[in-house]
């Protein structure tokens, strides 16, 4: 089977359609705020961390 | 047109080299027969984003006729091959997977797709992703413009992300290899749920000009193939300095595993929490297999861990804040509720809200990590775990529910590998290792900054003693 390119956007449309039809649907600002939260939480952890004082952020990161 | 076997779709590099050398078939026949496979059968598995096939074409006419005057130009002369869509290639539509994306074109090839032309390698298509490589953090595999990831071992299940079409369609043996990318796990999941190997090569080791970006200091680009040894030629032509990359590391990399120490000299960390508590129930037995196979090509293994750092948060803090600059303009538009996962729509606008502190604070402490591997990596040469917990989740499994938590007291073992080896920039080699229900299960090895040869050289005896690499899904 050979597929034209318009053939194939209507494929992904269809498929991309039902995919979103399948997602749990949760208010939007209860995502924002659970996203803010997990920022909040994340900063938390981060507070707990000690670094030396002299230690500089990995800017110009290099492996 | 030569008639093209099914084996030659799922042949490695010098199979290949070595058919289209004897003339069994002409690189232009093996590119029409790829390209036409990926066409008819790349949308089954959602994993393709815009064939190539005119452009193929008329790439492998010239392949043809350099073979004609017997020019060759390496293991890489006349392979069909596919790019995550968020590389530019010229003149065509670059997607990065995002319906706010959907009409972009760009003016210019990336450095990766202009390196494996001069190899010689033919480009039949541009691969699906996860809309943005998800860094707005997805719930569910449905977050792209080409729908969920359809795994070629299980339609029911997830190809994994965000590398979710060049790991498809090199498990179904629509491209021979294809290039994907990983800020944080988007090569090491996706090689593991389908089953095929891959390699995550040290930052800025491989030009990330004209590839999206996501994070700039955790952005890597690297190849999905059939062997350890084909990622390795791959690697070798697409490494390099970049002065068009703000990250290239300016260093080259030449595939010679035949120079590396002798593996009987080797000491490999693990560490048996991995392979038993925190791994799913059905795949133990064949991760203690795998093990057991890698002890057989002579490396030592040694039980460590990882020292004790909030991976998680570091990372998900520095990627939160490098996406929401780079994407501010869509956040801020409104554009971006035209993306297709709601948690990913609230995961970039709360991200332009990461503090200054924050961000701070998780570099100097990236910092530390890298110098706690530093010390880590004069203990062992490199470190192996399973590259995800068992196969891979259903298509409809909310993937913030994809893993039970560890039960509280189990030791720390190399859990957090994943955020670990993208902080420290570290490479990765994932090798396909046996199944667990039927779904393929991979190990990840992971080692010091530039140890590719390393670990591909491990990779290949490991592969020269199993066959997982090259099982095929039902009915391809």
């Amino acid at each position: 089977m050979k597929l034209t390119r318009r053939q194939l956007a209507a494929a992904v449309v269809s498929a991309t359609a039902m995919a979103q039809t399948s997602q749990t649907p949760v208010r939007p600002t209860d995502e924002l705020q659970a996203a803010r939260e997990r920022i909040k939480a994340n900063g938390e952890t981060l507070a707990q961390q000690q670094v030396p004082m002299a230690t500089e952020p990995a800017f110009q990161f290099k492996a | 047109m030569a008639n093209i076997a099914s084996d030659v779709f799922f042949a490695a590099l010098p199979e290949l080299n070595q058919r289209l050398a004897a003339k069994e078939f002409s690189a232009e026949d093996l590119a029409r027969a790829f390209a036409e496979r990926l066409a008819q059968l790349g949308p089954r598995y959602n994993a393709l984003a815009l064939p190539l096939q005119q452009e193929a074409w008329r790439q492998a006419k010239e392949v043809d006729r350099d073979l004609k005057r017997g020019r060759t130009r390496g293991p890489l002369h006349g392979i069909p091959y596919g790019v995550k869509d968020l590389l530019s290639f010229k003149g065509q539509p670059t997607t990065w997977g995002a319906k706010p994306y959907a009409g972009q074109v760009f003016d210019y090839n990336a450095t990766v797709i202009e390196k494996l032309s001069d190899a010689g390698a033919v480009l039949t298509g541009k691969l699906a992703m996860v809309e943005l490589a998800g860094g707005g953090g997805y719930r569910l595999p449905s977050a792209s413009l080409t729908g969920p990831g359809l795994n070629p071992w299980d339609r029911t299940r997830w190809s994994g992300g965000s590398s979710s079409g060049p790991a498809a369609a090199v498990a179904a043996g629509l491209v021979a290899f294809a290039i994907g990318s990983e800020t944080s796990g988007s090569i090491v999941t996706p090689a593991s749920y389908c089953g095929v190997t891959a390699l995550r090569p040290t930052y800025g080791l491989v030009s990330r000009h004209g590839a999206m970006a996501l994070s700039w200091t955790l952005d890597k680009l690297g190849p999905f193939a059939r062997t350890a040894e084909d990622c390795g030629n791959i690697l070798h032509a697409i490494a390099g300095g970049d002065s068009k990359d703000p990250g290239s590391a300016g260093k080259s990399f030449y595939y010679t595993p035949q120079y590396t120490r002798p593996l009987k000299e080797l000491k490999i960390g693990y560490a048996a929490v991995d392979l038993d508590a925190r791994v799913e129930a059905p795949a133990r037995a064949a991760f203690q297999a795998a093990l057991e196979a890698l002890k057989e090509t002579g490396v030592e293994l040694v039980e460590t861990k990882l020292p004790p750092f909030p991976y998680g948060p570091v990372l998900s803090t520095i990627l939160a804040a490098e996406e929401a600059s780079v994407f501010e303009a869509l956040i801020t538009s409104g554009k971006v509720d035209e993306l297709a996962d709601a948690a990913q729509i609230a995961g970039l606008k709360a991200a332009l809200e990461v503090p200054a502190r924050d961000y701070l604070k998780a570099m100097r402490v990236r910092r530390v990590i890298q110098e706690e591997f530093s010390k880590l990596f004069a203990q062992v040469d490199a470190l192996v775990a399973p590259g995800r917990a068992g196969g891979a989740t259903k298509i409809d499994q909310p993937l913030d529910r994809a893993a039970a938590p560890s039960p509280a007291g189990t030791p720390q073992g190399l859990a957090g590998l994943i955020p670990a080896g993208n902080l420290a920039g570290l490479p990765a080699v994932v090798l396909p290792c046996g199944f667990a229900d039927n779904l393929p299960v991979a190990l990840q090895l992971v080692g010091a900054p530039y140890s590719e040869n390393l670990l591909l050289a491990v990779g290949a005896a490991f592969q020269s003693r199993t066959d997982w690499h090259k099982r095929r899904p039902p009915g391809l």
